[in-house]
C-alpha cells in the first residue's frame, strides 16, 4: 500500500534512520524518474541505471535537502544532471545529435508492432514515438511540464537555466514534438496506401 | 511581436498578461483563424497532458534500497570511526615516543665514555605513584561507561537493520 504521508513527512522519517520511508519515497517517484532517465537514456537498461543512480545519491544528500523547493524539484535536478553526467561519460553526445539523424535511427528500429496493423496502434504511441525523436532537453521540458507538475521557474531551477529560457525552449519543444507527431502519423497513412 | 501560436500557447498555458488575455480571448472569439488554431493547440495540449509514464522494472526498488543497504554494510570501519578518534590515538603515540626519545637522550652521560669506564645508567620515572586508587577506579568507570554506550549503539543498529529486513521481505512476498 502506498504511503499517505507527505514527502518532508517521509524524508524526516528516513532522516532519522527509518530506511522503509525512504522505500515510500521511492515507490512514489520511480515512474517519473525513469520516464526522466528514458529522456537521456533511450534503452531502459541505461535508463534504470541513472534512475537507480539518482535515489542512492538522493538518499546519501538527502541531509542537505534545503526543503526551500519541493523534493520533486530537488530530486529531478539530480536525475538532470546525473543523466547528463552520465552521457556524457558514456561519450553518448547528446547535444550534438543530428535531428534527422534520430529521426532516422528511431524509424529504422524495429517497433514490435505488426506494420499491417497500422490501426492497433494508439495515439499514445504515436504520441511517445514523437518524443522518442526529441532531442533530450526538449523531451525532458515537456515530460517536466505536462507530468511533472513543475512550473515554469521550477523547470528551470532543475535545469539550472533562467525561466524564461525554459518557456522559449517549452514552445520551442512542443513545435518539434507537433511535427514530429505530424511527420510520423503522415508516413503511417503513407504505408497504409 | 509573437506568432500566433506562441500567443496561443501563453494563452493555454496562463502566461500572459491580463492585457494579452483579453485581447487574445476577443481575437478566439471574433476570428476564424485563431479559433481554429486554438481548438488545435487545446487538442495537442490534452495529448501532451495524457502521455503515458514509462514502468520501471518490477525489482527497481528493492534493488535500490538493496544498493543503499550493502553501502551502509561496507561503510562501517571508513564512516562509523572517526577519523579525529584515529588521529587523536596516532598523536598520542608519537607525543609518548617522542617524550621518551627525549628523555632517554637527556639522561645520557655523553662525557661518560671519554673521562673512565663507567656504566651508563638511565633514571626510569616511578609512575606508581600517579596510580593512585581513585584515579584507577575513575578510570575503570570511565570505560565501564563508553563499554555500555557502544553496546546500546550496536544493538540499536541491528534492531533497525532486522526490521527493515523484514518490511523488505514482507514488500517482496505481495
Amino acid at each position: 500500500m502506498q504511503s499517505k504521508l507527505s514527502d518532508t513527512d517521509l524524508i524526516e522519517q528516513t532522516l532519522a534512520g527509518d530506511q522503509s520511508a525512504y522505500a515510500d519515497l521511492v515507490k512514489r517517484h520511480q515512474r517519473f524518474v525513469f520516464t526522466l532517465a528514458m529522456r537521456f537514456a533511450k534503452s531502459r537498461e541505461d535508463a534504470e541505471e541513472i534512475a537507480q543512480d539518482c535515489f542512492i545519491k538522493a538518499y546519501r544528500s538527502l541531509g542537505t535537502f534545503q526543503r526551500q523547493s519541493k523534493f520533486t524539484t530537488w530530486l529531478y535536478s539530480i536525475v538532470y544532471t546525473t543523466a547528463m553526467t552520465t552521457l556524457r561519460k558514456k561519450r553518448i553526445a547528446t547535444d550534438s545529435i543530428d535531428d534527422e539523424e534520430t529521426f532516422i535511427q528511431v524509424e529504422n528500429k524495429p517497433s514490435g508492432y505488426d506494420e499491417n496493423n497500422v490501426e492497433n496502434k494508439s495515439r499514445s504511441f504515436y504520441l511517445s514515438q514523437a518524443i522518442d525523436q526529441l532531442l533530450p532537453d526538449d523531451a525532458t521540458i515537456i515530460t517536466l511540464f505536462y507530468k511533472g507538475e513543475q512550473s515554469l521557474e521550477e523547470i528551470a531551477q532543475t535545469m539550472g537555466i533562467e525561466a524564461n529560457t525554459v518557456k522559449v525552449k517549452l514552445f520551442r519543444a512542443r513545435q518539434r514534438l507537433k511535427d514530429k507527431l505530424e511527420r510520423n502519423l503522415k508516413h503511417e497513412a503513407k504505408e497504409l496506401i | 511581436m509573437n506568432s500566433i501560436e506562441e500567443q496561443l500557447w501563453n494563452y493555454i498555458d496562463g502566461t500572459s498578461s491580463p492585457e494579452e488575455q483579453k485581447a487574445i480571448t476577443l481575437l478566439i472569439e471574433q476570428d476564424d483563424i485563431y479559433r481554429k488554431k486554438y481548438n488545435e493547440l487545446l487538442l495537442l495540449n490534452a495529448e501532451f497532458a495524457n502521455m503515458e509514464l514509462d514502468e520501471p522494472p518490477m525489482a527497481f526498488k528493492y534493488n535500490v534500497m538493496e544498493a543503499i543497504r550493502n553501502e551502509h554494510a561496507q561503510a562501517p570501519l571508513k564512516a562509523k570511526i572517526d577519523q579525529r578518534i584515529i588521529r587523536g590515538i596516532g598523536l598520542f603515540f608519537v607525543l609518548m615516543i617522542s617524550t621518551i626519545m627525549i628523555y632517554a637522550l637527556a639522561c645520557v652521560h655523553w662525557s661518560a665514555g671519554l673521562s673512565g669506564g663507567t656504566t651508563l645508567h638511565f633514571a626510569i620515572p616511578q609512575i606508581a605513584q600517579y596510580l593512585t586508587s581513585p584515579l584507577m577506579q575513575g578510570f575503570l568507570f570511565f570505560d565501564v561507561i563508553l563499554a555500555l554506550y557502544t553496546f546500546d549503539t550496536y544493538l540499536r543498529k541491528k534492531n533497525r537493520t532486522k526490521t527493515y529486513t523484514s518490511v523488505q521481505s514482507g514488500g517482496q512476498q505481495k
